[in-house]
């Protein structure tokens, strides 16, 4: 082009651009996170494993409430060390939960590599300097890195002698034998077996409804109805465009995978806040003490959050087959949407909203407990005004309505499936 | 001398995620009308070459003149233009199974018509005949309205081959085409592809598993091995030793009949 004889001129490093910048840095964080994530189990793990021992030996041996028994810093430095050190020399329970393990990039894992590598962690990995390099400085210097476990021919070694396996099982029993001792005492186990007789009253109001109230409780049943439909329905309106943001196999490239994040993270959280919760929240936010508005509010929001995450799911496990193909005959993107990837997730998305719909039928009672209109409403008032006959009456229109939904959306998700 | 029909010149792949090198600086030219055989074993690129033709794989390098422009530097509109001449069938079909025979096969058209017609399904009159009358070609007019996922594998790519011929395609990409069938049913739609390659003049480039197939069918058999091409010529010349070369020391030849 400019005269030069070929490879005469040297290529452009890959930094100096834009877009070359962004990959190394990409790459760069990639190769971190995963050191990091690993890391993070392990001390995570490690530490829940000390607070719980620490705390069922203080509260069976000591009879007192302590957590870590001595000085902080013995506490982190304990965690730290322990957790490097589990990585450097055998398969930690990260490495085994992310489905990594500590490999030879060449060679043989001889001892005096993995103490290197339990060194070289410390002063590069640690710090993050070593992270400033691809591969990292610890990995080149002690030829020793993390990498994703390769089947091999060998039968799994079970779990029992692995140490993986021992952690998480110790975990799990130090967490029962705590709880059990915090929670349960052998006067209230007495009480559940002893004291039964003080609900009598409530199960023989319960035998004997209050049909004069039949009218009333109807109507607000109708409109626990309406606030789950509505919910739904403009939950839908939102997840469906949603859900595409948030589905990991369309949105690639350095602007598609933030947005997904973005979107993922934010319907995680909003999911994880139960619609109690949100109907407190729209309850100030509408300022009505009895609102249906409210608890519509808080089921659309939950919803979405559930939806969205449902839907995305599905997205991701479609066929790449017809994409492929009608790709291949000329069509554009949103044709390729339309005809390839559409088809596959109608179905699917519809049963999910029914799903969906039939769960928005329990939540929008559960909503109405805290003032957030229906029959859920009606529902507390009685038991808070120990009207129990009326309140039973209640409970099995609940039962009759819950369980005809139920029915009701069972059979028509057969029908699509 | 008129330059080839298409022509493959230095064709490089390398796959980011682990670096796979599938193809490596590969070259060859093809006349319209012939019906090529690709060969070689699993992983020898025999996908990653047919589909970084019509681009559904990038290329790493190289470049891919097919009537003398080079497909591999097109824009994505400019692609597309050019993908609707190039067909494509595969080993699992890629059919919607959700939808109607008759429904895949006017997806063919999808490349003709404006995005807004494509978008409400308003696939004209003629399209509608035209997949009626290729179905009918393929021996599947009486499936037209049944659900794609109620067919036979045989039967399935038929639809496909249907779906491609939508395209008036000069070029034919068929993608391991019977490797789902029986020897039979092989047999079969391998005829549709030579009758498409003979009576259309379809160029048809095929990979294909079976050399007995191989023979039978191509005008002129390319083998790949890792990547890269090991032998070119026609059926008649693969003798023991090549095929030896091809699949290496152990294999076998296995009849399909
Ligand atoms: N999406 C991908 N990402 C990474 N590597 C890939 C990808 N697709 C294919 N490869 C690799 O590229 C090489 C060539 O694959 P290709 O599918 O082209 O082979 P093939 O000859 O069609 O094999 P087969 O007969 O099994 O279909 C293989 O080593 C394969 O592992
Ligand atoms: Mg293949």
């Amino acid at each position: 082009m400019t005269g030069y004889p070929e490879g005469y001129t040297s290529p452009r490093p890959e930094w100096t651009t834009g877009r070359g910048l962004y990959n190394a840095l990409a790459r760069r964080a990639d190769v971190a996170a995963k050191y990091f994530a690993v890391f993070l189990l392990d001390a995570g793990g490690l530490a829940a494993l000390w607070l719980l021992v620490t705390y069922a030996y203080a509260w069976y041996v000591l009879g007192i409430t302590a957590y870590i028994l001595v000085p902080w810093w013995v506490f982190a430095l304990g965690v730290v060390e322990g957790a490097i050190l589990w990585e450097s020399l055998g398969r930690s329970w990260g490495q085994k939960a992310l489905g990594r393990e500590l490999t030879p990039v060449s060679g043989e894992a001889t001892p005096i590599r993995r103490l290197l590598y339990f060194v070289l962690w410390h002063l590069f990995g640690l710090t993050g300097i070593g992270f400033v390099f691809v591969p990292p400085l610890h990995e080149r210097w002690s030829g020793l890195g993390l990498r994703r476990e390769r089947p091999s021919a060998q039968a799994p070694v079970p779990w029992y002698r692995t140490s993986a396996g021992l952690f998480v099982a110790v975990l799990l029993v130090v967490t029962m034998v705590s709880a059990l001792g915090v929670t349960l005492t052998w006067e209230s186990l007495r009480r559940l077996f002893t004291q039964a007789g003080q609900t009598a009253e409530f199960w023989r109001a319960l035998v004997r409804p209050d049909t004069t109230i039949l009218l009333d409780a109807m109507r607000d049943m109708i409109v626990t109805v309406f606030m789950a439909v509505l919910a739904t329905l403009f939950a839908v309106a939102v997840s469906v465009p949603l859900s595409f943001l948030a589905a990991r196999n369309l949105m690639r490239g350095p602007i598609g995978r933030p947005i997904y994040t973005l979107i993922r993270g934010a319907m995680s959280i909003a999911r994880s806040i139960e619609p109690i919760v949100w109907a407190i929240i729209f309850l100030v936010w509408v300022t009505a003490l009895r609102s249906p508005f409210a608890g519509i509010l808080a089921l659309w929001v939950h919803s979405i959050a559930d939806l969205v995450k449902l839907y995305a799911e599905r997205l991701e496990a479609i066929d790449q087959g017809p994409i492929e193909a009608i790709t291949a005959t000329g069509a554009g993107r949103l044709s390729v949407l339309r005809y390839a990837i559409v088809p596959q997730i109608v179905n699917p998305y519809i049963s999910f909203t029914l799903y969906r719909w039939d769960i928005n039928i329990r939540m929008a009672t559960v909503v109405g407990l805290v003032g957030g209109g229906g029959i859920g409403q009606r529902l507390i008032n009685y038991i808070w005004g120990v009207q129990y006959r009326q309140a039973g009456t209640v409970m099995i229109l609940i039962v009759i309505l819950v369980w005809a939904i139920d029915y009701l959306s069972a059979r028509l998700r057969a029908k699509l499936a | 001398m008129p330059t080839p029909y298409l022509v493959i010149d230095g064709l490089t792949k390398v796959y980011e995620r682990g670096q796979v090198h599938a193809l490596r600086g590969l070259s060859f030219s093809i006349e319209k009308g012939e019906f090529l055989v690709v060969i070689g074993l699993s992983g020898s690129g025999k996908s990653t070459l047919l589909r970084c033709i019509n681009r559904l794989i990038e290329p790493t390098e190289g470049k891919i003149w097919l009537d003398g422009t080079d497909v591999a530097r097109l824009s994505a509109k400019r692609m597309r233009r050019v993908r609707r001449r190039i067909g494509m069938i595969f080993q699992q079909f890629n059919l919607v199974d959700r939808a109607t025979t008759v429904r895949n096969v006017l997806t063919g058209r999808l490349g003709y018509m404006p995005g807004w017609r494509s978008l409400l399904g308003l696939f004209s009159s003629q399209d509608k005949r035209t997949a009626l009358a290729n179905l009918e070609r393929v021996g599947l007019r009486d499936k037209a309205y049944a659900r794609v996922d109620e067919l036979s594998g045989g039967q399935r790519q038929r639809v496909g081959i249907a779906r491609a011929l939508m395209q008036k395609p000069e070029i034919l990409l068929a993608d391991e085409p019977v490797s789902a069938l029986d020897p039979a049913t092989s047999h079969s739609i391998m005829q549709y592809l030579e009758q498409m390659n003979r009576q259309d003049g379809v160029t048809v480039i095929a990979s294909l598993h079976f050399l007995s197939l191989a023979r039978r069918y191509g005008t002129r058999i390319i083998a790949l091995k890792d990547g890269q091409l090991v032998f070119d010529g026609p059926p008649k010349t693969i003798d023991n030793a090549k095929f030896k070369e091809i699949y290496g020391e152990d294999a076998e030849e296995v009849e399909v009949r």
